[in-house]
This record gives structure tokens, sequence and C-alpha cells, in this order.
């Protein structure tokens, strides 16, 4: 009993410490985007400032257009993960339906391979594509690419939550007459749901995140995605880590709402797709 | 013929997925390994022309950064990274796997890193490590573990260890959930039975949780080896490489040789080179699993 209680008490600390690990990074970050300037470069350090203030959010937002790369980033990671999870859908019902072992065995290879490209290797010939649609510098070309990188894992989430479906409900649908296209969206689509929903938190995260494509495709101020304008703070002198600090805030501040609504089908989807044992 | 009418239509709900992945991803590949062996740089567009083996030779003999150096920073960056993530997610998912007051609110605090910008992490850690007002520093003076503040990004010999903290931090909830969901999956029977046998926890991890869920640990380590070594956007956000190479891994390489010399052709034979790597990876991973399943 003795031994017991000892074991309880070492995982409530081990608890703590991770909890203390995880909160204070950012906690730190939030801190300081509500400090002044001069409380910031202070030593010894502040812990928390004399006045909060709101002034490096003032400055965010009329300073730079730093609203106008937050609604780019929106439109892009909005419209790519809904065009994203209705084309997963599809393949992922494909991939879930079809009973040749071999031939699902190589869809879900030819999905897997494109995880290991670099996309660095895609980007000239992709510019060069591009650029003769003249759709260089336009959100849509990030909008295309985007939703092409989703679909591999959009695939196999949706594959692993099609596959609980059982099949008898589709083919009483079919002898009532519906087609597939029916079958999927009012039957299949409805009864998984938190795993529709896995699969656009996953590729808006994912997508809102994206540094490098973005860096290389937007050249203009006015299209700028979040992590673009933050990649240029650095670059710019005078941009000091209150402004900073709550850029980063703004930035991390969506994702973090969209994991604390969808975190039990995020945590859902990933694992059904990945755990085998 | 039914059957075959039927499987018509899977195909044709595939090809969505199939035209864009085609075309915006490996057809892309075919033409951009070409630009490997080609001299291509932007800054002078008139001299591109193929080059053989070149962009290789000058990547591996490079005078300004020592190849060798690169290889050994990757592995170093890979194999830390991976070894902590690993042995703090599975700490974690033991610590989960029983109920407790408020585990449902402290699970969404310990996971919510995962939902974070690589960039943005770097960023942070950069400030929480920086030389004079980072708290790091701060704390450590303050419980006079140190006397002097620490360059935790500015020393050659601390910088590693402080970008692969970093990743640690960001990977940990990763292995955590995926562990937290396998062990879920081992039967109450299985370790009931042990424990009549007199086995204790750590005799229970080691020879029946572990063996049970050694699928999953497999293919989280695999995938996630993968990820970490295409992934250089926390050491783009805290060192960019330096200092002086010290962090400088194969992914950070070609970035920079493509953000900053403009050189494609290198970069590319870069991201090739990566890619190599990771396929003998994957095939020698494979090859030894399914050796160690007979």
């Amino acid at each position: 009993m003795k031994k017991s209680i000892f074991i309880e008490v070492v995982k409530t600390l081990l608890r703590v410490v991770f909890f203390i690990a995880a909160v204070v990074p950012l906690a730190w970050i939030i801190i300081t985007s509500i400090k002044t300037p001069e409380e910031i470069y202070t030593f010894p350090l502040k812990y928390w400032p004399d006045i909060p203030t709101f002034n490096s959010y003032r400055e965010l937002f009329s300073y730079s257009n730093f609203g106008m790369y937050f609604k780019n980033s929106f439109l892009v990671s909005f419209f790519s993960s809904i065009v994203s999870l209705f084309i997963c859908m599809l393949s992922g019902y494909a991939l879930s339906r079809i009973d040749n072992v071999k031939t699902k065995s190589k869809m879900l290879l030819f999905l897997f391979f494109t995880q290991m490209v670099p996309s660095f290797i895609l980007m000239v010939p992709l510019y060069s594509v591009f650029s003769q649609f003249r759709l260089t510098n336009s959100l849509l070309s990030l909008m295309f690419i985007y939703t092409t990188t989703m679909i591999a894992f959009g695939t196999i989430m949706a594959k692993s939550f099609f596959d609980k479906v059982p099949y008898i409900l589709e083919e009483a649908a079919m002898l009532d007459g519906l087609n597939r296209f029916a079958i999927l969206f009012r039957i299949v689509v409805p009864l998984t749901l938190p795993g529709v929903v896995a699969i656009f938190s996953f590729s808006f995260v994912n997508i809102w995140n994206e540094l490098f494509l973005a860096v290389i495709f937007i050249s203009s101020e006015s299209k700028m995605t979040i992590p673009v304008a933050l990649n240029s703070f650095i670059s710019k002198s005078g941009v000091s880590w209150d402004v900073m600090s709550a850029g980063l805030v703004v930035a991390l501040l969506p994702t973090i709402v969209i994991f604390a609504f969808c975190q039990k089908y995020i945590i859902a989807g990933l694992t059904d797709g990945g755990v085998k044992g | 013929m039914k059957i075959k009418r039927k499987e018509y239509n899977f195909w044709f709900l595939f090809l969505p997925a199939a035209i864009l992945v085609t075309s915006i991803i490996y057809l892309p590949l075919l033409n951009g390994i070409q630009i490997a062996f080609k001299n291509y740089n932007l800054f002078d567009l008139s001299q591109v022309g193929f080059n053989g083996l070149d962009n290789f030779k000058n990547i591996i003999f490079d005078e300004h950064v020592s190849f060798t150096k690169i290889l050994f920073n990757t592995f170093l960056w890979v194999v830390g990274s991976l070894i902590f993530q690993f042995l703090l997610g599975f700490l974690l998912a033991l610590l989960l796997k029983d109920d407790f007051f408020g585990k449902k609110i402290y699970s969404g605090f310990i996971f919510y890193p995962w939902a974070l910008s690589g960039f943005a992490i770097g960023l942070v850690w950069s400030w929480l490590f920086n030389g004079q007002f980072g708290i790091v520093n701060d704390l450590l003076i303050k419980t006079n573990l140190i006397n002097q503040p620490i360059g935790f990004l500015s020393d050659p010999n601390l910088a590693m260890v402080s970008v692969i903290i970093a990743n640690v931090w960001y990977g940990v909830p990763y292995f955590a959930i995926m562990l937290l969901a396998a062990l879920q999956t081992v039967p109450k029977e299985v370790i009931e039975s042990s424990m009549i046998d007199g086995a204790n926890s750590f005799q229970q991890l080691i020879s029946i949780t572990i063996p049970y869920i050694r699928p999953t640990i497999i293919s989280t380590i695999m995938l996630r080896t993968l990820w970490i070594m295409n992934f250089p956007d926390i050491i783009y956000g805290m060192t960019n490489g330096g200092p002086v190479n010290a962090t400088n891994i194969l992914a950070i390489q070609m970035i920079n040789k493509i953000f900053k010399q403009y050189d494609y052709g290198q970069g590319t034979a870069m991201g090739l080179i990566i890619i190599g790597i990771l396929l003998i990876y994957t095939i020698a991973m494979l090859y030894f699993t399914s050796r160690l399943e007979d």
C-alpha cells in the first residue's frame, strides 16, 4: 500500500513537470507581448509588467498590415482545406471500398511517396508552370499547392474512418436507388462527421503554419501570409520583441483555438490512421 | 459484370486526387530532378545548362562548409531529437493512461504544441534562450546554477543542444498521442494475468506492453524520422544553421542554397541527396523490422 502511494506521488510530480514545460514557453511570449519595450530589455528580468499594455498589438496592426496577412492566411487555409477535404472524401471512400488488395496498396504507395519529397525540388518547375498561367504571386497558386500537399494524409485518414461504416447500410441505400455519390454524402459522411472534422482541422493547421512555399510564391506585400510576414520581421531592422511576440501570439491563436475545439477528433483521426497495433 | 462496374465507379472517385497529385507533385518532381544536373542560378539565368555531376561535386567538396560536418550534424539532429521525443513521449503516454482529476483539460494543455508552427516555435525558443534577456538564463542565474548568462545559441558547442531541446518540446505530444492510443489497445486480461504471475509494473512494461505495441512504436519512429530530417523550420527560426555551421543540417543547407545563393541546381541536388538517404533508411528499417518479426 505504501509503495502505491509513493508511485502516485511520483506520477503527479511528473505530470506537473510536463505541464510546466508545456505551458511556460507560450506564457512567456504572452507576457512579453504585454510589456513595454523598456520592460523587455531590463536586467534582472521582470516576470510581470507594471501596467500590462496592448500597445504592441496596436503597433502590430498599424505599423504592418497584419490584419491583411491574417485575412490572406485565413482565406488560403480555409479554402484549401475545404477543397482538399472534398477530394479526400472521394478518394478515401474509393480506397475504403475497393476490394482488390493490389490496387489498394498501389494507390496507398502512390500517395505515401509524396511525403518523402522535399517541396524545394518542386519549386522551380511549379513556378514556371504557374507563371505560364500568370498565377505567380497569387494566393490561388498557393491554394493549388496546399490542397495537393494535404491529399495524401487526408485520404488515408478518411479511408480509416470510412472503413468502419458497415457495407450493409450502403447496400440498403442502393436498393432504394441512391447512387454512389449520394450514398457517400448522405450516409457515409454524416456517420463519420468527427473524422471529417479531424481531417479539416488537421489540414487547416498544417496550411496555416506553412512558411517556405509561401515565401517562394508570394512576392508582394499585400499577399503575404502570416508566416511570411513573421519571416520578414526578422530581417526588418527595428522590430522589437514586444511587437514580434504580439505577432507570434496572433499567429498561434487560430491553431490553438481549433485544437482546443477539435482536439478529440484530431487525436482520433491521427491515431486511427497510424495505429495498427 | 456487376462487380466490374462497381470498381469502375471507385476509380472515378479516386481520379481528382490522382490528377492533382500527379500534376502538382509527380510531374514537377520529374522536371525538378533534371535541375540537379544543371547549372541553374537565378542570378545568372543565361548560364543555364547541363553540367553533369558538378552540383553534387560542389556540395561534397564545398570549401566553406564541410559536407561531413553537415552529415554529422544531421545525424545528431535526427537521433538526438528522436530519442528524447520518444522517451519523453512514452513517459507522458504512461502518465496519461490512468484516469485522474482534470485529465481532459490537462491533456489539452500538454498536447497544444503539436498545433503550432515549427518556424514560430523556433522564434519563441530563440527568445527563451536569448543570451541577455532570455528567461532560461534568468532562471538558471536566480537558482544559482550558473553565474554568467550562457550563450545558448551563440556558443557553437551548445547551439545544437538548444535547437534539439526546442524540437523535443515540439515532438513529445505527437509520440504521446500515438503511443497512448496504442497503450489503450493492450487487452486488460493480458496485463491482469501477468500481475497474477507476480510481475511488477516495470517488468510488465518491458515484457508485455512494449512487445504488444511494437508495430506502433516502429511505424511512429519511422514516420517521425522522415519528418525530422525534412523539417528545418525550427532551426531556421532559431539559428538558421549558425553559429559557424554548428546547427547546419542537410535541409538547412538546401534552404540557404535556394534562399540566399539562388542556386537551384545545388539546392535540388541537396534535395535528391535527402531523398536518397531517406529511401535507404526506409528500406533498411523495413528489412530489419521484418526480420525481427520472424
